[in-house]
């Protein structure tokens, strides 16, 4: 499935992640967690060509995506939640779901359209608000809506809970869950950590662009002091 | 007397204004959608006017013959523009001061090929072979049938422009690139066939303003350029996003140009030689007072930016 060999990507001649390598698993849920500005959303842009890669490879089902441009990788059944700005802020949420499934016919398409509705039934009376104007969960759910409707056999989700109230979280990561539960393959980034584990059987942690761990989640439930030791205590007071 | 000059400059306001929306549109799609202030748009226009004045000579003087290769031969400008210079700066990351010079480079290069065409087949300061002819009159003012040309020809465009972008799959997948570049990408949006399809767009609107403006007044190759500040003007007040505000925007400058400049003139005696000025005036005090135009007006209204 997905394969990341001794990357070295970043931006321009900054160079942010160093020769890091990580596999996920297919079917898992996977989290990626590490302090902030560790590299964490820079490895899932480097997935989807949006840095400067200058060593390493990556493969999806053993074919290298490294090269392959922006706008093609979806095709290879990957989406992308970014973390910031991963909506069209001027259209409103019907619109954000219809260039999602662009591709399809018109018929396929509302039929899908539907089924995001589905998912998110609280969009459904949003249908035609401006999502620039809408809480931050909305928009959230619109954005994942939006990577679903890709067809996608992997997700990468780039902190799709960030700044939402935990019941909102909560609601995000059951849905999350479905979809893997529905044979997705999703990788996580996280900043709650607690939250994350619990959900997601795989972590990785990212420090100062580099891998520093990687196992499953039943080892924290086990072992507290695993969480100080890879992400400190900031993280661990965060709830 | 002034009853009739007043009426005489709200008619040309009027004309004026609606070619001025046109060619405003284009800058704004451009601005917003490729990113890019375009100042070869001044040009695309004097091709589009140029094109109109060849053709009505040697092809057709039938409008719709001559706004119709006015169109394709600009477009095809445009998008050359695009292929040859625009975007072999933006593969290199180049920013928007670099894009501007560009485009000013640009502009200058079609200018001086206009320059030399018409030098060698002497078309300088040309009529554009379409007779002039009356329509209605009555004692107050005179309209021609330049008049019903331009103006509904303006509408009917701007109606069918809104349509594109608001109703159709090319139209959202335009409005997703000038929203959300990358997320355009991520998603798959084919972003430089939709931007191959806006120049041929942008270029075609020119091209149409372009003609419609040599009919009314005459060609020559500094037409385009003694017109973009106007336009600039018109785009700036629409905040360079809003379509709704480029409209007003337009018609807002078209008439300080002449119906205001009219009056000024009529009762303080203001020369006409200060008409130039009132583009620059306009534009300086919207970007020191209301840098984002008439866009609040519009709020709901989508525009073309968040
Ligand atoms: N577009 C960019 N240009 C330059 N540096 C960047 C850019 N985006 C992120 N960085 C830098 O890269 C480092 C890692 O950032 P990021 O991958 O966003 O971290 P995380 O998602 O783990 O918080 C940070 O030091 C950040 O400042
Ligand atoms: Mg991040």
């Amino acid at each position: 499935m997905l394969s990341i060999r001794e990357l070295t990507a970043g931006y321009g001649k900054l160079e942010i992640l160093h020769q890091l390598s990580v596999d996920i698993q297919v079917n898992h849920m996977t989290t990626i967690l590490g302090a902030n500005g560790s590299g964490k959303s820079t490895l899932l842009k480097s997935i989807f060509g949006l840095t400067t890669i200058t060593g390493g490879s990556i493969t999806y089902n053993d074919r290298e995506i490294i090269g392959i441009s922006t706008e093609n990788i979806s095709k290879l059944g990957i989406a992308y939640v970014p973390q910031r700005e991963n909506i069209f802020a001027s259209m409103t949420v019907r619109e954000n779901l219809a260039l999602a499934v662009r591709k399809a016919s018109r018929a396929e398409a509302a039929l899908r359209i539907d089924r995001a509705f589905d998912l998110f039934p609280i969009l459904t009376k949003r249908a035609n608000q401006r999502t620039g104007l809408m809480s931050g969960g909305e928009r959230q759910m619109v954005a994942i809506a939006m990577g679903w409707l890709m067809n996608p056999s992997l997700m990468l989700l780039d902190e799709p809970t960030a700044g939402l109230a935990p019941l909102v979280a909560k609601e995000v990561f059951e849905t999350l869950y479905n979809l893997s539960q529905k044979g997705i393959t999703l990788v996580i980034v996280e900043q709650n950590a607690r939250t994350a584990l619990r959900w997601c059987e795989d972590v990785c942690i990212l420090r100062e662009g580099t891998l520093v761990y990687q196992g499953r989640n039943d080892a924290f439930a086990e072992d507290d002091s695993l969480l100080h030791t890879y992400l400190g205590l900031l993280s661990i007071g965060k709830q | 007397m002034f009853e009739r000059i007043l009426i005489d400059s709200l008619i040309r306001s009027m004309q004026v204004g609606s070619l001025y929306a046109l060619m405003a549109l284009g800058i704004t799609l451009t601005m917003s959608v490729l990113k890019l202030p375009n100042f070869a748009h001044a040009e695309f226009v004097t091709v589009g006017a140029y094109t109109a004045l060849i053709v009505s000579r040697n092809v057709s003087t039938n409008p719709i013959i001559i706004l119709g290769l006015s169109a394709i031969v600009a477009s095809v400008v445009a998008l050359v523009s695009h292929i040859t210079v625009f975007r072999p700066f933006e593969k290199q990351k180049s920013s928007i001061y670099i894009m501007l010079l560009a485009s000013f480079a640009v502009g200058l290069i079609i200018r001086y090929v206009l320059f030399l065409t018409a030098d060698t087949f002497d078309l300088f300061d040309q009529r554009i072979q379409v007779p002039l002819e009356i329509w209605y009159r009555t004692d107050n003012f005179i309209l021609s049938n330049v008049f019903f040309w331009v103006v509904p020809t303006s509408i009917v465009l701007v109606i069918a422009l809104s349509l594109l972008l608001n109703a159709t799959p090319l139209g959202r997948e335009m409005r997703a690139l000038a929203d959300n570049f990358d997320l355009a990408r991520v998603i798959g949006i084919p972003v430089e066939r939709v931007k191959w399809l806006t120049w041929l767009l942008v270029g075609a609107l020119a091209g149409i303003s372009g003609a419609l403006w040599g009919i009314q007044t005459s060609v020559s190759p500094l037409m385009g350029w003694v017109v973009i500040l106007s336009v600039f003007a018109a785009a700036i007040l629409g905040g360079l996003s809003s379509f709704p505000g480029t409209i007003l925007g337009a018609y807002v400058v078209a008439f300080s140009e002449n119906t205001i400049m009219q009056v000024l003139n009529f009762q303080f005696g203001l020369s006409f030689s200060f008409k130039p000025a009132i583009p620059f005036i306009i534009i300086v005090i919207v970007l020191l007072i209301r840098p984002e135009g008439f866009t609040q007006f519009f709020k709901s209204n989508r525009s073309l930016k968040r």
